[in-house]
């Protein structure tokens, strides 16, 4: 029988996956890939929540967090856009003008 | 039934993602990154959220993955272009042993609550009362997500605008 551990235990390994994508990967396209799944897989966390509790706010929030999703994406791309204009390189590490 | 329909959907939903985060070239992470929605779909359909179930295929399927599909044909970035990364099968492998015990963790917060014994209402996760809901109890987040879509929409006119004004 599939219970909320299931559900929450698919949800860690998504999110895990999601971040190791974040820290190793230096491609930037990449870097909103993984950013879309760890978003996903939360969402998947709190949808199987408000299921197995009853409560229609697990769903809220997922409905809010693909919102926000979509406008990241519409402002990161955007970004995108511009830096591989100016620099000719989706490189993570050519980003680094801003370093200390 | 639902059993295996949880094992099918969730075993692509992990293939999707390992390929997308394991692939090289930004189209086929894309394309990956499609199974890996897809699937959560599924399993939205597969926890009563009949609503969320077409918001994530019609938003994330639909607009946000054409969306960055279209802007990678855009880019048309060359394979020499493309970021070197030596190792990279081997970081990430011991990046996800890194990340056990922080699943450990919260897995172990989740067995402190209690579940719910009563069976769900038969509308549950359907629009009407999750438009219901969404009006009344969270009228003003959702005012506020509208204003942020606005901002990301100005903001997405600006950048894309020509640098002469």
């Amino acid at each position: 029988m599939i219970g909320l551990t299931h559900y929450l235990v698919l949800t860690g390994i998504l999110f895990s996956i999601g971040l190791v994508g974040v820290m190793r990967r230096t491609n930037l396209l990449m870097l909103f890939f993984s950013t879309e799944i760890l978003l996903n897989a939360v969402n998947i966390g709190f949808v199987a929540v408000s299921k197995f509790y009853g409560d229609l706010s697990g769903q809220m929030f997922a409905f809010f967090i693909i919102a926000v999703a979509a406008s990241e994406v519409a402002v990161g791309l955007g970004l995108l856009i511009l830096w591989y204009k100016r620099n000719g390189s989706v490189d993570l590490n050519s980003l680094q003008m801003m370093k200390g | 039934m639902n059993d295996f329909l949880f094992i099918f959907l969730s075993f692509f939903a992990l293939l999707g993602a390992f390929g997308m985060i394991v692939l090289h070239q930004p189209v086929h992470s894309a394309l990956s990154l499609i199974v890996t929605l897809l699937a959560l779909a599924g399993l939205f359909a597969l926890l009563n959220a009949s609503f969320l179930f077409a918001v994530q295929i019609i938003v994330y399927a639909g607009a946000i993955l054409t969306l960055f599909i279209f802007i990678i044909m855009f880019l048309n970035v060359k394979e020499s272009n493309l970021p070197k990364e030596p190792n990279k099968t081997l970081y990430l492998f011991l990046g996800g042993i890194v990340l056990i015990p922080l699943n450990l963790l919260v897995l172990r917060a989740f067995y402190a609550m209690p579940l719910l014994r009563e069976p769900l209402a038969e509308d549950f996760g359907e629009i009407k009362p999750l438009g219901a809901e969404l009006f009344t109890k969270w009228l003003l987040p959702f005012e506020l997500i509208s204003l942020l879509l606005l901002v990301a929409l100005i903001g997405a006119v600006v950048f894309a605008r020509k640098d002469e004004v």
